[in-house]
Parts: structure tokens; C-alpha cells; sequence
């Protein structure tokens, strides 16, 4: 079967019209969900509700029988509809020559039905039309404001707008991060679930988002990929556009093939992910919780020039820690230009000794903490800073959090903070993660994140001279 | 699925100048004597119908002597009998070194690919390896090494690093160029500034 090497997701992602195939009055209905979303979410262009059944408008729109019936473009057409009908209504949307198509119903090759997924595959490679699914969420845009999630609204915290788009195999992952990604303080450019990839694959989303403008941080969860050499060919391009951070879901070979050699045995399908990951510049990210972290330190802090962290801290003990923390990941303590010791020496307090990890005491107030980062931004020997603001202490407070806010945002290196506590450090890690500065609970998830950002750094740099 | 005979493999090591240590096929203990000469040699029956030589019984090493070498030659006679045909082949024995695996193998998705490890008996205790996918250029090489775990052992200034990675680069080159499916060659020992390649396996 014939296909071309990427199938544009503009139409999918950026709809004049919509189409919503299985809509309905009945409020239980997946058709009755999504359209009600696109309501919800302002969507802006036309919308058509389609059910075979349909006899009246449907929540106020005119609906149709069929595609066929609509007598303008339809950009998107969602289907929600058994399975065993799927086929026959691509088939109409494709005569109808609608641009795009998403299959949000299940019971297809995940169940064993590659005989009705294998005909969405030869009407959609027929019509040239993208279509993601079947089995899938589909896609929620911040911008476009499309929305096929049949997530009821209430139980899920919409993201705030911004630049990290995030394309998940699974429905189940990709909708607990969508969740998550607002309490991590970060926005959303553009959400792609694409479930059974019969049409749409791996390699047509990570061209579109590579190409994609409002796209900062690229955030993929994986199970597996189709096409292998052209999945290596669009990373190539994306990695030194963007970074990619990537979860790869399957870490156990299950049908691990017989080996004749030492090294099809160590070399497993796992073992080969996981290298041309590292090959290509991916960010590798070991869970869900570590493709949020590593996620949000990329969308808002520029890459570092090199692997010298400063540690900055009101408390002596996470100093120590967060050393260890920077050693264990690669990184390592920068040492202070003389300009900056001296500039230090001038505003800290005699208990404090002018050395890296700053320990700049318990009662380390704003004043301080804006001498530190301010002596850092300048020093040529610090390529990143480590932050650790104790918000125990009497001297942080809402003032401490909006300076590290302030320096986080302007400075031309990155920056990550550490804070661990309760409510009230909540608080304050709100502040700092809502001001664009991401916050980790520990210095090694801190230090992780850095190091990350340093490796990215260190691919572009070594990738970018050869042109 | 065969094995592709040693010689065979030997010269496409040569022709991608890969060295590999000095060999020859004995067909009695007096010839494997001669071969011997004043050195320690290992005696190894190789035989298609078994893939894994140590597990099977089938090397045995540090040989030197008369009386030695024929009595290691009728043992290994005796237990490669049921493989037969087989054929008996003697090495020159490289001393100390430390012992990598550079290998070969075909992903389904990503084609062929190359591995770098720490090698011999550690291979499977420590699954110290990396992998890339060819093509590889020298930075990729270098990105091996410096990714092991083993790194300061295998590679520990920077002329043995060059030399590792050179070594990587022409395997993945021969690899990629062949029609060899699966490539092993476990182990290469590193010694006195240079390598050999002790045993070598490919399938094609």
C-alpha cells in the first residue's frame, strides 16, 4: 500500500468546520460529548452534527443524516460510531471529500478486528485523507480549539495555553498527563491520541509538531513505531528543531526472539528504542511523572553551554544533597569567577561562607537571594543554577518566590528551583511554576532536569556544525 | 540461517582491516604442535551443528607442549565426535587484554545495528553495552564508548579510546555492507596498545 511519507495534520488540528458523526440529544452518548466540548471550548468554526437516526436539530445545530448531505467543505469529521459501521461512514466522508478524519470508537485491532481497522487503512490511503484512531481520545487544541476528548469536563483540569504539545499512543496515559500538566504549572499547545495508528502514525504527528510554530517542547508517549527508517528520518530533523521528550511504554520483551549471538541477545526491541532514542537527540524520560518534569524545565528555560551548575540554597543540608545530586547525573559545581566572590563577599552576612553550594543561611531573605542569582547571571564560569528555596525558613516568603520568578524568566541560563514542604510551600511553588520557572521536589529531580537539558544542548551543538 | 565458515569471516575482517588473531586449521596433534611452536595456543572444534563452542566443551585453552597440546587434541576429538563434521582450529594465545564485544544485530523496525560492550565471560553479568543504529559516524563511535558503564577500563586514555571507536566504525561499516545478519565478535582482546579479534561468529 502506497502512502505518502507524511500525511498534513492541519486539517485535524486547525478545522474551519466539524463534522461530528454519532452526535446525539442523549447526554450518555460519546457523540453527544464531543460535540458538546467543541461548544464548550469556544470552537469557532462550523459544526455539523451527523446521525443516521437524526430527525431535528441536534443541541441547536441542523444535523444530517450523512456527510453526504452537508453541502460544504467539512475540514474534520469525528466518528463515534460502532465499529462495524466505522468503515462504511469513512468510506461517505471520503466521497464527501472531507480533508480529515478522526475514529474516536474502539473494537478494532486492539480486540482481534484487523479485518474492519485494514479497511479505515486502504479508504483513507484511497482518499489520501489523515485520519487518527481508531481507538483513540483524538486531539484537543489550544489554539484552533478543537476538542474530541469525550472526558467529561468536571473531572479533568484544562491546561492553560501554552508551548508543549503532547501525542500519546495510549488514551489512558495521555489523558492523565493532560490532567497532570496543569498542577506542573505548564501550557499546552496541541494534544494528539492516536490509539491504533491504522492511517495516521508516529512519524506523521512528529513531522507536524516538528513543523509546528506554537510548538516548543514535543512530548510523545510510545509503544512502538511503524515505520522504523522513516521514524529516524523525522527525528532526525525535529530533535535539532526542538526538543523531543519521549516515554516509551513496553520496556519488557515479551516475545524476545530466539538468539543465535551474544548480540541479538543483549540487543533486544527495547535495547534498539532506547538507542535510537539517544542516537537522535530524544530527552528519554523513564516514567510519567519523569516526562513532566523533564517536560516543563524545556518549555521555559533556555539551553545551558555547558554542564556547571551553581547550587544556591538557605539550607545547608540540601546543599550537600543537591552536590551529590549534580555529580550522580553528570553535571558538575562550577567555581566562581573572582568578580563574583567578591561581589558576594560584599552583601552576605560574615556566617556566610562565599563558596559553592552558596549556603546563604536560614534566615536568607529576597535581598540575598537577589544577590546570588544576580552574581550568578553574570559569571561566566556558571553555565545553569540550582535553586533551593526552603520556605520553612523566616526569611522566604512570596517575596523570595517572585525573585526567583523574575531571575528564572530573564536570564540567558537556566534555572531550576527545589522546594519541598506543605501547604504553604504549595503556595509558593505555584507562584514560581505558574511565573514560567519550573520547581522539583528534590535536587535530584532537579539535578535530572538539568542534566537533560545539558545533553540536549550538548547534541545540538555537536549535530548543528555538520550542517 | 549458517554459519559462515571461520576463514570466510576471517578475510572480511581483513579486507575492512580488522585485525584478528593469528590461526589455522590443524588436522592432527603434530600439526598443532608445529603451529604452537614456542607459544601458548588454544585449540577450538568448530562445527556448524553447534553454535555456542565453550558451552558445548569445545575450546580448550592455554596450551603449550608435546604433550599437552595432543592430549588436549584427543579430547577435544572425543567431544566433538557427536557434531561431526567438525573441524579442529588452533589460535595463538594473546595474553592479559582486556575483552570487549563488538557485534551486529537486525531490529525489525530500525535495521541493522551495532553494539559495543564489555566483553567475553561479562557480557551477560554486566550487559554493559551500547547500541546504534547504522549508519554510525565517529562521534556516534566515541558516544559508545564514553557510554559504558566499563568506559575507564576499556578505554582509559584517550589513544585506547580513538582506537575502540576506530575499531567500531570499520565493524559497523563491514556489517552494514554485508549480508551478515548477525555479527559477533566476542571477544576482541585489547592488549599492549593494539587489538585482536579471538573469536568470531557470523550468520548470515
Amino acid at each position: 500500500m502506497t502512502r505518502p511519507t507524511y500525511f498534513d495534520l492541519e486539517p485535524i488540528m486547525n478545522p474551519k468546520s466539524i463534522a461530528v458523526i454519532g452526535a446525539s440529544e442523549n447526554p450518555d452518548k460519546i457523540g453527544h460529548v464531543i460535540l458538546a466540548n467543541n461548544v464548550a471550548s469556544g470552537f469557532p468554526g462550523d459544526i455539523y452534527p451527523i446521525n443516521i437516526n437524526a430527525s431535528g436539530p441536534i443541541m441547536g445545530y441542523t444535523a444530517y443524516k450523512s456527510v453526504l448531505d452537508v453541502k460544504a467543505r467539512i475540514d474534520l469529521a469525528v466518528i463515534a460510531v460502532p465499529a462495524e459501521v466505522v468503515p462504511k461512514v469513512v468510506e461517505e466522508c471520503g466521497k464527501a471529500g472531507v480533508r480529515g478524519i478522526i475514529v474516536v470508537s474502539g473494537g478494532f485491532a486492539e480486540i482481534g478486528r484487523t479485518d474492519l481497522q485494514d479497511k479505515i487503512t486502504k479508504t483513507g490511503m484511497k482518499y489520501r485523507i489523515p485520519i487518527i484512531g481508531p481507538n483513540c481520545l483524538g486531539v484537543t487544541d489550544s489554539y484552533s480549539k478543537v476538542d474530541t476528548l469525550f472526558l467529561p469536563a468536571a473531572k479533568i483540569d484544562k491546561p492553560i495555553v501554552g508551548g508543549v504539545s503532547f501525542a500519546s499512543q495510549s488514551g489512558a496515559v495521555g489523558s492523565s498527563v493532560l490532567d497532570m500538566i496543569d498542577s506542573e504549572g505548564f501550557g499546552l499547545a496541541r494534544f494528539i491520541s492516536y490509539g491504533n495508528a491504522a492511517v495516521v502514525d508516529e512519524v506523521d504527528i512528529l513531522n507536524y509538531l516538528s513543523n509546528d510554530e506554537k510548538t516548543k517542547v514535543i512530548v510523545f508517549y510510545i509503544e512502538g513505531v511503524k515505520r522504523g527508517r522513516e521514524f529516524i528520518e523525522a527525528a532526525k530533523k525535529a530533535t535539532m528543531k526542538k526538543p523531543i521528550v519521549v516515554s516509551k511504554g513496553g520496556m519488557t520483551d515479551a516475545g524476545a526472539k530466539a538468539a543465535h549471538s551474544h548480540t541479538a541477545a543483549l540487543a533486544g526491541s527495547h535495547q534498539a528504542y532506547e538507542a535510537v532514542f539517544r542516537q537522535f537527540g530524544f530527552v528519554i524520560a523513564d516514567d510519567i511523572q519523569e516526562l513532566l518534569n523533564l517536560s516543563k524545565i524545556f518549555e521555559t528555560q533556555p539551553l545551558p553551554k555547558g554542564r556547571r551548575i551553581a547550587i544556591l540554597t538557605n539550607g545547608g543540608g540540601t546543599g550537600v544533597l543537591a552536590t551529590d545530586a549534580i555529580y550522580e547525573h553528570g553535571l558538575e559545581m562550577a567555581t566562581m569567577a573572582k568578580a563574583t566572590e567578591k561581589a558576594l563577599r560584599k552583601v552576605m552576612p560574615p556566617i556566610v561562607n562565599v563558596r559553592l553550594p552558596l549556603d546563604m543561611a536560614g534566615d536568607a531573605d529576597k535581598a540575598r537571594f537577589e544577590a546570588a542569582l544576580s552574581a550568578f547571571e553574570s559569571d561566566p564560569n556558571i553555565d545553569a543554577i540550582m535553586a533551593i528555596a526552603l520556605f520553612q525558613t523566616p526569611g522566604a516568603d512570596e517575596n523570595v518566590a517572585a525573585k526567583l520568578v523574575e531571575y528564572g524568566t530573564r536570564m540567558k541560563k537556566p534555572m531550576a528551583v527545589v522546594s519541598m514542604g506543605g501547604s504553604y510551600t504549595r503556595k509558593q511553588r505555584q507562584i514560581i511554576e505558574k511565573g514560567g520557572v519550573p520547581v522539583y521536589e528534590s535536587p535530584g529531580e532537579a539535578a535530572k532536569a538539568l542534566a537533560a537539558l545539558a545533553d540536549y544542548a550538548e547534541y545540538r551543538r555537536s549535530h548543528g556544525k555538520k550542517g | 540461517m549458517a554459519l559462515l565458515e571461520y576463514f570466510e569471516a576471517e578475510r572480511l575482517l581483513k579486507k575492512h582491516r580488522i585485525r584478528s588473531v593469528e590461526s589455522s586449521y590443524v588436522k592432527s596433534a603434530d600439526a598443532a604442535v608445529k603451529f604452537a611452536g614456542e607459544g601458548k595456543i588454544v585449540l577450538k572444534a568448530v562445527s556448524g551443528k553447534a553454535l555456542h563452542k565453550s558451552k558445548s566443551g569445545l575450546v580448550v585453552a592455554g596450551l603449550s607442549g608435546e604433550n599437552e597440546i595432543a592430549k588436549a587434541y584427543k579430547l577435544l576429538e572425543k567431544r566433538a565426535a557427536r557434531y561431526r563434521p567438525y573441524r579442529i582450529l588452533a589460535q595463538k594465545m594473546v595474553h592479559g587484554g582486556i575483552e570487549i564485544i563488538i557485534g551486529g544485530s537486525e531490529d525489525v523496525q530500525f535495521g541493522k545495528m551495532i553494539l559495543l560492550g564489555l566483553g567475553g565471560i561479562y557480557v551477560e553479568a554486566f550487559r554493559d553495552f551500547a547500541l546504534r543504529v547504522c549508519p554510525v559516524g565517529m562521534a556516534d563511535a566515541l558516544s559508545m564508548v564514553r557510554q559504558l558503564r566499563s568506559r575507564k577500563v576499556i578505554a582509559p586514555d584517550p589513544a585506547s579510546e580513538k582506537m575502540v571507536a576506530e575499531l567500531v566504525l570499520k565493524a559497523a561499516r563491514m556489517y552494514q555492507g554485508s549480508r551478515i545478519k548477525e555479527l559477533d565478535l566476542n571477544p576482541v582482546i585489547l592488549h599492549d596498545g593494539t587489538y585482536d579479534a579471538v573469536d568470531i561468529r557470523m550468520i548470515k
